[in-house]
């Protein structure tokens, strides 16, 4: 595979949240403002990258279960550090993300995705996927927060906009459901929208 | 085929009519406005259809128009003075997420105008619950002022209605645009029924449900007064004809369809008794969907274990009767 098309690839052909739909539950649930967005942002790229790149020098060879457990070992001490700078630069945030912000450090990514895909791979080819399955993660995050935050409440990272009318289910997790799959559907679409047009140019 | 599609007509035609008739009295409480709202949304719906139907790239067809009917009962669940937008927006959600994204109507989970209904309760709670006292009418352009709680909400705190028989009969209380002409409901009801434009099982097991219910536990200091309001507070009688016993969602089988009316009508009782949870019927009957879901699938499954047995038992009695020629 190119350069360019793994960089594509978790950004756009597998995008983690709405190809695969791994890691929903943060999206849903938390993902109504940007301020919530922003620190699970940092904490899901921070614990993800550092995590499986720990995780990608234990050795191959030892059972699936072991390296699973391993995996899940790193990514929790990983966390602890994760936390505490997410508690200095997002205060409050943490508090109020709960149970999803621990629940990040046995993200699909760094369970599955790790034996599956990336330890698969050379260290320098794992690096670039790695970074853009986690940007792919990091964008939906970011356009989800952004129009529930808008659409629900009227703000944009908690600064009044002029908005007429609200919708206020939005905000909540069923408006997030419903939200996410309408995005997840606008983006299949789009998505062999641009397959159809590759495949015409190639033919 | 043919005839299916000329009864889903005719079943739309009816319910519509019925719908016309309710629209017709919302006209005389609340004046032009009630019509002005119901043209929106009918609008609206027919415009969602419409473009859910291209973007899937199927036809729109006079069976399409059904959506219509669901516009309906959502405007007749709101109160006349509602926001334009919101009704413009509840329709589109109504009939693009709850109706066209799970498949279109042949493929129906949720009732389009519960959905629709529950999800304006929790975006604009304040806005769907505040009503305007009957012969109130609020120009088209106007904002409406003096806004009040409905009459199923004083009783579900209180237990008591200041209103005498003949204006709970004919809908002379505050509530929504729609809902509350329990006479004009009654006959409604009566002549879906016999037309079998709505779920016979479906429709009895919710009134059975909330009269046993409100005998169990009145709500009221007799039983006469408890039944009577359990009946006519909180939509009851309107979601049971309309949503409940809506022929897309209740179970085919009357027998099954009545065990589904009947859970969703306690389920939606004890909300009222314990939570004075306001139209927690439209609510129960949304979530009650799965049920409905399985029900369908225990109506398929038993279907064609009979069919299985039927065939084999067909198929021993030619064997046995070519054995019996044979020799």
């Amino acid at each position: 595979m190119r350069k360019k098309n793994l960089i594509l690839e978790g950004l756009w052909n597998d995008n983690t949240v709405l190809s695969a739909f791994m890691v929903i539950s943060p999206v849903i649930i938390c993902g109504d403002t940007l301020r919530n967005a922003l620190a699970l942002i940092y904490a899901f790229s921070a614990i993800t990258f550092v995590s499986v790149l720990i995780s990608s020098f234990v050795p191959q060879r030892l059972p699936y279960a072991a390296k699973i457990m391993i995996y899940a070992v790193i990514s929790s001490i990983v966390f602890i550090p994760a936390k505490l700078a997410a508690q200095e630069f997002f205060p409050g945030v943490v508090e109020r993300i709960g149970i999803y912000f621990p629940l990040l450090a046995v993200n699909s990514l760094i369970v599955f995705q790790t034996e599956a895909r990336f330890f698969r791979m050379k260290k320098s080819r794992m690096m670039i996927s790695l970074i853009s399955y986690i940007l792919g993660f990091d964008a939906v995050m970011l356009i989800t927060a952004f129009i529930r935050e808008l659409f629900a409440y009227g703000t944009i990272n908690s600064r009044m906009v002029d908005m007429d009318t609200l919708i206020s289910g939005l905000g909540l997790p069923f408006g997030g459901f419903i939200f996410l799959g309408l995005f997840s559907g606008i983006f299949r679409k789009l998505r062999s929208a641009t397959e159809r047009n590759k495949d015409k140019e190639d033919a | 085929m043919l005839k299916n599609a000329k009864q889903e007509r005719l079943i739309w035609l009816d319910i519509i009519i019925t719908l016309i008739t309710s629209q017709i009295m919302a006209y005389f409480y609340y004046g032009a406005r009630s019509a002005f709202v119901a043209g929106i949304a009918v609008v609206t719906a027919a415009a969602t259809e419409f473009i859910c139907l291209r973007l899937r790239r199927k036809p729109f067809t006079a069976d399409d128009l059904t959506c219509t009917s669901d516009a309906m009962i959502l405007t007749l669940m709101v109160p006349t003075v509602i926001d334009y937008k919101i009704m413009v927006i509840a329709c589109v959600f109504a009939i693009a997420v709850a109706k066209n994204v799970f498949g279109g109507r042949k493929n129906m989970i949720f009732s389009p105008a519960a959905a629709g209904y529950v999800f304006l309760l929790t975006s604009w709670r304040s806005q769907t619950l505040q009503f305007t006292e009957p012969h109130v009418h609020t120009g088209l352009f106007e904002k409406a002022a003096n806004l009040v709680s409905s009459a199923s909400h004083t009783f579900n705190v209180s237990g008591k209605l200041e209103y005498s028989n003949f204006e709970l009969l004919m809908g002379n209380c505050v509530g929504p645009t729609g809902s509350a002409y329990v006479l004009l409901l009654a006959i409604s009801a009566l002549i879906l029924l016999f037309r079998r434009d709505i779920s016979a099982g479906a429709f009895i097991g919710s009134i059975s449900g909330t009269v046993i219910m409100s005998l169990l536990s009145p709500t009221a200091d007799s039983f006469h007064t408890s039944v009577k309001y359990a009946l006519i507070t909180n939509m009851v009688l309107f979601a049971s004809v309309y949503i409940v016993a809506d022929k897309r969602i209740a179970p085919k089988k009357d027998y099954y369809a009545f065990f589904y009316g009947l859970f969703i009508a306690i389920v939606s009782y004890i909300l009222v008794l314990t939570m004075a949870k306001e139209n927690a019927i439209v609510i129960v009957s949304l979530l009650f969907t799965p049920v409905a879901l399985a029900l369908k699938n225990l109506e398929k499954r038993i279907e064609n274990e009979k069919k299985q047995e039927e065939d084999t038992a067909a198929s021993e009695n030619e064997e046995k009767l070519e054995a019996e020629t044979n020799a």
